[in-house]
């Protein structure tokens, strides 16, 4: 069953994020869409989890956040890789534009790692990927991100097998 | 600008699979998502899912405990917001950028 009304992007985003975003959105020019079909079943499909976060493992290095407290127009263009198994207590939220406590409040309201295990083990899909991804979303200067980070993540996704990838924003 | 295939839902940021410790209400949103991927069969293909916020938590967000740093700096350099609005960095600032290049970009 699908809604069928116009999707409000803004519903819960204040007045100043609102006019930001929608600034943001008549920069982009318009360009072609990446399109893969489905190379098999979801109920075989191997998936990964990427979140514009800040997620890194407690033992991982941290992201940068002083970089950005002292020039706030930067932010961290590297990312991190988070296990399959990781729980709440294991990683930390470095974006600086979120709450830190959404991790132990429930890290699957906004990184489902435990929810995507779940569908595995009922048959939903094949399998979650061994690894899943965060990285800093706040990025006013995507170079990096998109020249270094994003293929380096792609290439651990394919030794991966990965089928799917999720991205989910915040 | 789009991604491929949009799963839309107009919950908060930072709970688009639902409110904590819902379990039941997480798995159908993630499991909603992922059959978009077969009903969506065109690029930019958008599936409105079918969830509502509940009223009972329009109060929950994911607000930083502290203004973020680009925040605070507007605050202090106000003329520099429609350098933020259209994405173009004040030079003063882009010759403090920390040397990106040589940044430890590995997961």
């Amino acid at each position: 069953m699908l809604k069928t009304e116009q999707v409000d992007s803004y519903r819960f985003l204040d007045r100043t994020t609102k006019k930001l975003v929608e600034s943001w959105t008549e920069l982009e020019t318009p360009r072609e869409i990446p399109w893969t079909p489905l190379s098999k079943p979801l109920e075989e499909s191997t998936v990964a989890l990427i979140s514009s976060t800040g997620l890194a493992l407690e033992t991982d290095h941290p992201f940068d956040q002083d970089g950005e407290r002292k020039n706030p127009w930067w932010s961290d263009p590297s990312y991190r890789a988070i296990p399959y198994s990781a729980r709440a207590e294991d990683v930390n939220l470095y974006h600086l534009h979120v709450h830190p406590r959404l991790v132990e409040q429930d890290l699957n309201t906004f990184f489902p790692l435990q929810r995507l295990l779940e569908l595995e083990v009922r048959g939903v899909i094949g399998r979650s990927a061994a690894n899943h991804y965060s990285y800093m979303g706040y990025t006013l200067q995507p170079q990096i991100l998109l020249d270094v980070s994003v293929p380096a993540m792609i290439q651990q996704m394919q030794q991966d097998g990965v089928n799917i990838v999720v991205l989910i924003p915040v | 600008m789009s991604v491929p295939r949009l799963a839309a839902i107009e919950y908060p940021l930072g709970f688009l699979l639902g409110r904590p410790d819902d379990q039941v209400g997480q798995s159908a949103v993630l499991h909603s998502t992922l059959s978009a991927l077969s009903e969506i069969k065109w690029p930019g293909g958008v599936v409105h899912l079918p969830f509502e916020w509940p009223q009972s938590a329009r109060r929950l967000n994911a607000n930083p405990p502290q203004m973020p740093p680009i925040v605070k700096y507007l605050l202090r350099h106000p003329w520099h917001i429609p350098n933020l609005l259209s994405r173009d960095i004040p030079d003063s600032q882009l010759q403090e950028l920390p040397s990106q290049l040589a940044y430890d970009i590995r997961g």
